[in-house]
This record gives C-alpha cells, sequence and structure tokens, in this order.
C-alpha cells in the first residue's frame, strides 16, 4: 500500500468515527438511544437495513463466490422482495402500535415471559458470536494479504465501533451507515471501473461478458431444481423468502433499524426500498467477480490464492514439486488465452463450428487447471495439515492489491471496513437493547430510572463490544469451529420465525405449546444439520414448519383455548 | 373492530409517501421482483 491509500483509510476511518460521536451528542433516554426519537426517514432506515446485512464478508467473499461458481449466488436474494412486503403489512404496524423496543417484548404480549426470554436468548447466543465473527472474518484476510498484525486490525475496527456505537446509540449507527454506504458504492464502482481498464486492449466490456457467459460465471438464473442444489431459483425464492422473513423479522439488528422509523409509513418504505435495491447490488458485486475472472484469463492467476500458504510451502522441502506445479498451470493458462481469442473470433464470424472447438478445449483446459489445482491443495495440506484450502475468500482482495493503482487499494480497502463497522455496530447496538430491555430492564431491575437504564444501555454496548473482540481474538484457534459459526443464523432462524409465525397468525395457539414445539423443532433442525446433507437455506423451513405443525398438535394438551390477547 | 379492520383503518390512516395506496406499492415490488428475474434469465440465456 502506497501512502496515499494509508491516507485514505486513516482519515475515512478517524472522519466516520468522529462523525458519528459528533453528530449524536447528547443522548437523554433509552427511546433516544435505541430507538433515536423514531425520527429516521425512510431512506435512512433502507441504507440502515442494507449496511447491516452487507458485511465485509460481502465484499471479501461474494466476488470470489462469483469467481469460483458464477453469479448464481444472485437467487439468494430472490425472497427478499416477498418478506419485506409481508413484513409490511404485519410486523412493521404491529410493532409501532405496540410501541416496543425489541421484536422479543413483542413476544411477551402475545405469549408469556418464557417466550420472550427463548426468543431473546436465542438471539443474544447467536448474535453475539456472529458479532465476533463480523471482525475477525474480515481482519484474518486483510492480515494475511497485507501483512498487518490481525490482533491490531481486530482492536483498531472493533475499538472505532465500540466508541461511536456506545456513544450514540441508533441515532449513531443510522448517521455511520449512510456514510459507510456512501463509500460502499464508490469503492465498488471504482473497482469495476479500473477491472475493464486493464483489461487487454482488444478486449471490450462486451467481449469480457462474452468469455464470462461461456465459462459459465454468468448463470445468474437457474430454473432446474435439485433438492441437494445450494443456490437455484427455487431455494432462493422459496427458502430465501423464509431466511429473509426470520432475519428482517425476528433479528434484533435488523428490527431495531425499522423501529426508528419516523412512522409506520416511514418503516415499510425502508424495508421494500431495501427490497428493491439490494437484488441490484448483489448482481454489481457478483458481476465484479465475474469480471476478475475474465481478468485472470489474460493475467496469469495465482496458483493458490492464501499466500501465507503459498509462502509457507515455497519455504517447505515440497517448493520444487509446487513450483513445477506452478510452471504447468502456467502453461495451461497460456493455452487457455488461445482458446479464449479462438472462441471470440468464432462468435464474431458467427461460426459454430470453430466456437465448439475452441469451447472444447477451453473445458479440457479448465479440466487441467482443476487438476493442478487439487495437486498443489494436497501439497498445501501436507506441509500444513490445518491449512484452509478454501482460498475463495482472498481472491477479490488479492486482485485489488495486486493491480489496483495508489489510491484505489485504500478506497476499496475503506470500503471493506465500511462494511466491516457498518455491521458490527448495528449488531452492538441490538445486543445491547436485547440485554437491556428483555433481561435487565424486564428480570433483574424493573424499577430504575431512564438515566440508569441508559447508563445500563452504553455499559451493554461496550461489554458486547470488548466481547466480539476478543472472541474475534481467540476465533483464530478454533479452526472449523469458524464455520459452524458462520452457518449459526441458519440453524436458529427457522425456528425463531416459527415462534414469530404463530404469534402473529395463530392465534389460538398458547404460550406452552408454542415453547416446547421450539424447543423439539430446534432439536430437529441440529439434527438435519448434523446428519444429513440438506443445504442450510433449507433448515429456515424445515425448522419454522416443524415448529408450527407441533405448536398445532401440542395447543390442545399444553394451553387452554386462548382468548383474543390484550394487546391487540 | 377485528383485527383485519383495525389494519385497514391504520393503514387508511397513513397512505404511502407515493402512490395511492400501499397496495400499489406492494404490486410495484412484485412486478420489480419479476422483472428481475426475466432480466437475469435473459441475462444469463444471451451469454451463457
Amino acid at each position: 500500500m502506497g501512502t496515499a491509500d494509508w491516507f485514505i483509510l486513516a482519515s475515512f476511518l478517524i472522519f466516520v468515527a468522529g462523525y458519528g460521536i459528533w453528530k449524536t451528542r447528547g443522548q437523554k433516554n433509552m427511546r433516544s438511544y435505541f430507538l433515536a426519537d423514531r425520527s429516521t426517514p425512510w431512506y435512512t432506515v433502507a441504507l440502515s437495513i442494507m449496511a447491516t446485512q452487507a458485511s465485509a464478508i460481502t465484499f471479501l467473499s461474494t466476488p470470489g463466490q462469483a469467481y469460483v461458481d458464477g453469479m448464481r449466488f444472485v437467487q439468494f436474494y430472490l425472497g427478499l422482495p416477498v418478506a419485506m412486503i409481508i413484513l409490511s403489512v404485519t410486523a412493521v404496524p404491529l410493532f409501532h402500535r405496540l410501541n416496543v423496543y425489541t421484536a422479543y417484548e413483542f413476544l411477551e404480549l402475545r405469549f408469556d415471559l418464557k417466550n420472550r426470554a427463548l426468543g431473546s436468548i436465542l438471539f443474544l447466543i447467536q448474535r453475539g458470536l456472529a458479532a465476533g465473527f463480523t471482525i475477525f472474518a474480515p481482519a484474518l484476510i486483510i492480515s494475511v494479504l497485507l501483512g498487518w498484525n490481525m490482533n491490531l486490525v481486530i482492536v483498531v475496527t472493533g475499538g472505532l465501533v465500540v466508541l461511536y456505537t456506545a456513544a450514540g446509540g441508533t441515532e449513531a449507527v443510522n448517521k455511520t451507515h449512510l456514510l459507510q454506504m456512501l463509500i460502499i458504492f464508490v469503492g465498488m464502482f471504482a473497482a469495476l471501473v479500473m477491472i475493464f481498464r486493464l483489461l487487454p486492449p482488444d478486449i471490450s466490456f462486451l467481449d469480457a461478458t462474452r468469455i464470462a457467459g461461456k465459462m459459465e460465471k454468468l448463470n445468474a438464473i437457474t430454473f432446474s431444481f435439485h433438492w441437494k442444489d445450494r443456490y437455484s431459483f427455487w431455494s432462493g425464492l422459496i427458502g430465501g423468502t423464509f431466511l429473509a422473513l426470520s432475519y428482517f423479522g425476528t433479528d434484533q439488528s435488523q428490527v431495531q433499524r425499522y423501529l426508528a422509523g419516523s412512522s409506520i409509513a416511514q418503516s415499510r418504505m425502508g424495508l421494500l426500498a431495501n427490497g428493491l435495491v439490494k437484488i441490484p447490488m448483489q448482481f454489481a458485486i457478483l458481476f465484479i467477480g465475474a469480471m476478475v475472472f475474465v481478468f485472470y484469463q489474460f493475467v496469469a492467476p495465482p496458483l493458490f490464492f492464501n499466500t501465507v500458504e503459498t509462502t509457507r510451502i515455497t519455504a517447505s522441502a515440497y517448493a520444487p514439486e509446487y513450483q513445477t506445479l506452478q510452471r504447468e498451470y502456467q502453461r495451461v493458462h497460456d493455452e487457455k488465452q488461445s482458446h479464449i481469442r479462438s472462441m471470440l473470433a468464432g462468435i464474431d464470424a458467427r461460426d459454430n463450428a470453430a466456437l465448439n472447438r475452441a469451447l472444447s478445449d477451453l473445458r479440457r483446459s479448465k479440466t487441467s487447471e482443476t487438476a493442478i489445482r487439487g495437486e498443489a491443495v494436497q501439497l498445501i495440506r501436507k506441509v500444513n495439515p490445518k491449512a484452509d484450502t478454501n482460498d475463495t475468500n482472498y481472491i477479490f482482495l488479492n486482485f485489488v492489491i495486486g493491480f489496483m493503482p495508489v489510491g484505489l487499494v485504500g478506497l476499496v480497502l475503506a470500503a471493506i471496513f465500511s462494511a466491516s463497522m457498518s455491521s458490527t455496530s448495528a449488531e452492538l447496538n441490538a445486543l445491547a437493547s436485547t440485554t437491556v430491555i428483555d433481561i435487565y430492564k424486564r428480570m433483574i431491575s424493573p424499577n430504575a430510572s431512564d438515566r440508569h437504564y441508559l447508563i445500563a444501555s452504553k455499559i451493554a454496548t461496550i461489554f458486547w463490544g470488548v466481547y466480539a473482540i476478543a472472541f474475534a481474538m481467540y476465533a483464530n484457534r478454533l479452526g472449523s469451529l469458524i464455520e459452524a459459526v458462520n452457518i449459526l443464523g441458519s440453524l436458529f432462524y427457522g425456528t425463531i420465525l416459527g415462534i414469530f409465525l404463530v404469534a402473529f397468525y395463530l392465534k389460538k395457539i398458547g404460550g406452552n405449546a408454542t415453547f416446547f414445539a421450539a424447543i423439539i423443532a430446534e432439536l430437529v433442525v441440529i439434527a438435519c444439520f448434523a446428519f444429513t446433507e440438506i443445504p442450510y437455506l433449507w433448515y429456515n423451513v424445515i425448522g419454522c414448519t416443524c415448529l408450527v405443525i407441533l405448536a398445532y398438535l401440542l395447543n390442545p394438551l399444553l394451553d387452554a383455548p386462548k382468548r383474543q390477547p390484550a394487546a391487540e | 373492530m377485528n383485527d383485519t379492520e383495525s389494519r385497514r383503518a391504520e393503514n387508511r390512516e397513513e397512505s404511502p409517501p407515493i402512490f395511492s395506496s400501499w397496495g400499489v406499492l406492494y404490486t410495484l415490488v412484485l412486478a420489480g421482483l419479476i422483472t428481475y428475474i426475466l432480466l437475469f434469465y435473459i441475462f444469463t440465456k444471451v451469454f451463457s
């Protein structure tokens, strides 16, 4: 990184933190701290929702995913607009009318305290671990590629976030989200423009898109159905709707964003705007990854993108073998370039025979490349049996650091840090609100003053921030457990969503039936995770469906006939 | 007043800042989703 990159990155980080603290000074009570006095306009709600969901992993991993697997991951978001409509009709007016601070408050009004406690505790467990991971994952990737001290990156990123989130609460989170989303959009746009400028002069935008398409990277929509297929139109639309309903309807880190809306209309507009803007945004990020793939058809990519492992192997006894593989990889890459140009010539000349020959040659080259990389991975494992052999997360940043000009590297890094900080701040804010409102105020100290709860809220924010930083610093030793943390959301979301669906729509089902159905449904989901190969997007459907059916069956045994709840 | 009627009353009290009703807005969001799906499908077919 050059001096300009450091200047841009450091300036941005300090400015965002300072801006968040300055603009939100003088928080008076819990309502202003957790709900920004319900004064947020719809566009801030929308951007805040998007900033909360878009973590650094979105920008580091998603382009890499398109590089490896194509753009079909965009289907993951097809359920989002449907879920936003459902939430606009049901959850938003209900939460606003009940004047709740958290989604779990509603569960006590509808059922009883034990359902509220179950919902809030499941959220604290799942989101608490996720908050640590949100800080850890980008710090790991950045430290590997830039050689920075990982713990220092964690402490600086996490520390700045804790500073302005504890100081300003929800309003600080919202105000900084605006800046962070701006830098994210600018950074991604700059990356896309630079990729095209770095392509060979004879390769146009249309050529690049054709190359990506013919090499199966532009597979945005796949209508074929196989239940083991992780990303398809059907799993995206159906499973994605359930996941989005659960994430945006029951996860306090998102609920808090639209509870701060100045009215029901503003909250609804924010959700609906998110539903429409998020899909093209993810498409653009995936398209960047597909174009990075095209770039690396003309510039030889590294055999393995994780430079820590490649440095290790080139210093080991296996270095000569690895270098042989690198030479072979380069030779196959050079062959591929001529096949690509033959393919483009066949397209331009509308010569199907030439096109098919070139595609056949490209498939053979790809098979050779895959075999060579497989051998390289085996060597890496021999040197370091604990090595992470999935280098997808390092592809995009490797490209940025290796090929983008001075200044733009700093801008893209600022975008990545923005994404990390935006997600973390919303998570800490939500963890603090749930801790204070659902646990501390409700069960431990119900009669304190508002000023007391305000101080408790800031302390809770700092506590969860320190916890997240500590977990992030420890996470490096956990190895494969990190993967479990990564899918933790899907293990719990279905059950939590089921609780809320029963609460909203099945008024005759009582708290006892719902509570015990939730326990059993959660065990079913964990069993699916442990003993089956069902893709994680279906866990939400399974957990939710099991809970609803079980609650219906258990209700006659465990609950007296329900009257209409007084809160309705 | 039952739940549906009270929801309708709430909705009547606060119309969206654009368009005449929330139903129109929801329909437009769904139309937007269908448009995205069609565009992505065409994109996939044209370039693959």
